[in-house]
């Protein structure tokens, strides 16, 4: 790597950048910095209790960063997200009045979700019309579809066990420690296996400051995620199922042939079409899958509000905080360059925001204010952390 | 080999790839017009001429981006058929474009393996797309690679391609044309935009890839590469041949002629 030689902060932070776990660093400050000065303002807002709430509050958002996370990395948008979430909870809301299980009526409600986004994909892919103008045809459309699908009212409630069980089940305990300490283990395992099947093959070695930086920032943040939560309700079921989601989602994008195409094409549309991907393929897929993610997420705020309103999906803030999570948590607009850990991230800092101004009693028009302040402070984060090292 | 001028074929190595009276039309522009051409292993065969000679149309006949209205392929000797990038991959043929074609947001491993990931064994449950990719395997691959044609400079392929220089992308470019089992590479104006230490090192890669057996071709504007590493330089104009020249029985003087002026006045004892 560089000489030591002064190096500026600025050149270090850049360096640390590079790696491959350096790229959550600026959100990751930004989380820190909001917790500690409301952490210092507002003592409730380091309770227990708070942060359950945090979690909560910032799960259906952090669902939908994560899917429109995928089409950003194609360099695509897609601004249907909510519109989706809130199509597919409808549906599912009415299947449910009908009498479908809820299990079932989840599936169906996905399926819907993920052929919304495979039509979105088709039309950006195959007609060739930007994502942006498709998906805003989309965000109109699908907020149609939902008021149709949710009849005259406008809203249905949500009474189903198992719907509602998403976000209100919580783990014991000892589940909640066994999972942690499994998962922990399974890290450093995985971790150290790679390392020494590197050694064996002769490959470039990771530092074992990384090495166990990595491990031990990683179980350290489980243990203490675990315990907060333990000192109120306990580990929320719905914590654990969008880590499984997001975690799978991260594997697909960043481990596998798919993944590799989905930054080959958002860095380099031309270079992936003559190696042989089929772009058009990739980009329905995509689209695909931002649609069952919304569609997740729709389900998950039916859970959480107890209801399915026209007004809860409907209109800007979900999908604007969606959009501005992934981009707090680093992904590019551009294309190539983003992940989907970061974007839960972001929706945690997007909701530590809220949540923080809540307690002190800000107004709506603070709020609002700060809101804007934030996103551009992490983009332009991100801008100085990424200037030059992008030159030739 | 006394007049210093030879047509293709004649006491030149066996080719390897040898195409013969291609023609193309784009509508109404005939820009390739029967054009002959051949390129040995071990050899580096030079394509020049003016603007509009046909020489990028060329090249992409060969690497099956453009399909031949007419016109035979011959690969040591047998006939065969190109008529897709897909098809001049089968048949070892790849090409370098003048763009390069990189992912600048994937490192040196990645591109070195773009399209073509290697997967790990097992998973069988799973279409190939969504099998986990051997990342490990695909650095070994790369550093092989980057080893065989003794790129120095690059200190490791992990490295971001967007902060490394032109030069080195060149070679990434090249490494990864050489790396697929080919046999033909075909390489679009190599240091058209760079520097002379870049240039120098880009050279000096083509070169080994002859000593490793390639067989290349190399378009170039820039004499002065040419008449350093060609073996034998082959000069287009308006779409059809003028001739072929042994690089150690020319000038420069006589290239330039022969790509603005053709054979019927420069030179009066035309092959």
């Amino acid at each position: 790597m560089q000489p030591e030689n002064r190096m500026s902060m600025l050149d270090r932070f850049r360096m640390m950048r590079e790696n491959r776990f350096g790229s959550f660093l600026p959100v990751l400050f930004a989380l820190i910095a909001i917790w500690a000065y409301f952490g210092v303002t507002e003592p409730a807002f380091l309770s227990p209790r708070n942060f359950y709430n945090l979690f909560m509050q910032s799960a259906v958002v952090g669902t939908l960063a994560v899917g429109i996370t995928i089409v950003l990395l194609l360099g695509d948008i897609d601004l249907a997200a909510a519109a989706t979430a809130g199509a597919s909870a409808a549906l599912m809301a009415v299947l449910l009045v009908a009498g479908w299980p809820g299990p079932l009526a989840c599936l169906a409600a996905m399926t819907f979700g993920a052929t919304l986004g495979i039509a979105q994909g088709v039309m950006t892919a195959y007609v060739g019309i930007p994502s942006f103008v498709v998906t805003l045809a989309g965000l109109l459309g699908f907020q149609g579809l939902m008021l149709k699908i949710l009849g005259v009212n406008g809203a249905i409630n949500m009474r189903d066990p198992f719907v509602r069980g998403i976000t209100t089940v919580t783990l014991s305990p000892t589940v909640s420690w066994i999972l942690a300490i499994g998962s922990i283990a399974a890290f450093a395992t995985l971790v150290l296996r790679r390392q020494a099947l590197r050694r064996v093959r002769a490959l470039e070695l990771e530092t074992q400051a990384a090495l166990w930086g990595q491990i031990l920032f990683f179980g350290g943040m489980i243990v203490a995620a675990v315990a907060t939560l333990n000192l109120y309700k306990g580990v929320p079921l719905l914590v654990v199922l969008l880590i499984l989601m997001t975690g799978a989602l991260g594997w697909v994008t960043t481990s596998t042939p798919f993944g590799r195409s989905l930054f080959a094409v958002g860095g380099n549309p031309e270079s992936a079409r003559r190696v042989g991907m089929n772009v058009r393929h990739i980009r329905v897929a995509a689209f695909g899958i931002v649609g069952l993610i919304a569609a997740i997420g729709g389900i998950v705020g039916a859970s959480r509000y107890a209801s399915v309103s026209f007004n809860a999906f409907a209109g800007g803030p979900l999908l604007l905080e969606a959009i501005g999570a992934a981009v707090i948590g680093g992904t590019s607009l551009f294309g190539g360059r983003g992940s989907v850990w970061n974007a839960i991230l972001g929706a945690l800092v997007i909701g530590s925001l809220g949540n923080g101004l809540d307690l002190s009693g800000a107004a709506a028009a603070d709020k609002l204010m700060f809101s804007g302040a934030i996103l551009l402070l992490a983009v332009a984060i991100d801008a100085v952390s990424r200037a030059g090292g992008g030159s030739r | 080999m006394t007049s210093g001028q030879e047509k293709v074929g004649r006491s030149a190595p066996p080719p390897h790839l040898k195409v013969t009276g291609i023609s193309k039309r784009f509508g109404g522009v005939e820009a390739l017009r029967g054009v002959d051409f051949e390129v040995a292993r071990g050899e580096i065969m030079a394509l020049v001429g003016d603007n509009g000679a046909g020489k990028s149309t060329l090249m992409k006949v060969l690497a099956g981006a453009h399909r031949a209205d007419e016109g035979q392929f011959t690969i040591d000797g047998k006939p065969v058929t190109i008529t897709s990038p897909h098809d001049a991959g089968d048949h070892g043929i790849q090409i370098v474009y003048q763009d390069l074609a990189l992912c600048e947001n994937l490192d040196v491993a990645a591109n070195l393996s773009l399209g073509a990931e290697p997967v790990r064994p097992g998973w069988r449950f799973l279409p190939r797309f969504l099998r986990p990719l051997d990342d490990l395997a695909m650095e070994e691959k790369a550093k092989a690679a980057i080893d065989r044609l003794q790129v120095r400079t690059l200190k490791s392929v992990r490295a971001k391609v967007g902060g490394l220089s032109g030069g080195q992308r060149q070679a990434i470019a090249i490494a990864r044309a050489a790396g697929a089992d080919s046999t033909v590479i075909l390489l679009d104006e190599p240091t058209a935009a760079l520097g002379v230490a870049q240039t120098r090192q880009v050279l000096d890669l083509v070169k080994r890839m002859r000593d490793t057996g390639h067989a290349i071709v190399y378009i170039s504007h820039n004499l002065k590469d040419i008449f350093e590493v060609a073996d034998r330089i082959c000069v287009l104009r308006h779409g059809a041949n003028v001739a072929t020249w042994d690089t150690r029985s020319t000038t420069a003087d006589e290239i330039v002629v022969a790509m603005t002026r053709g054979l019927e006045t420069g030179a009066t004892n035309a092959a």
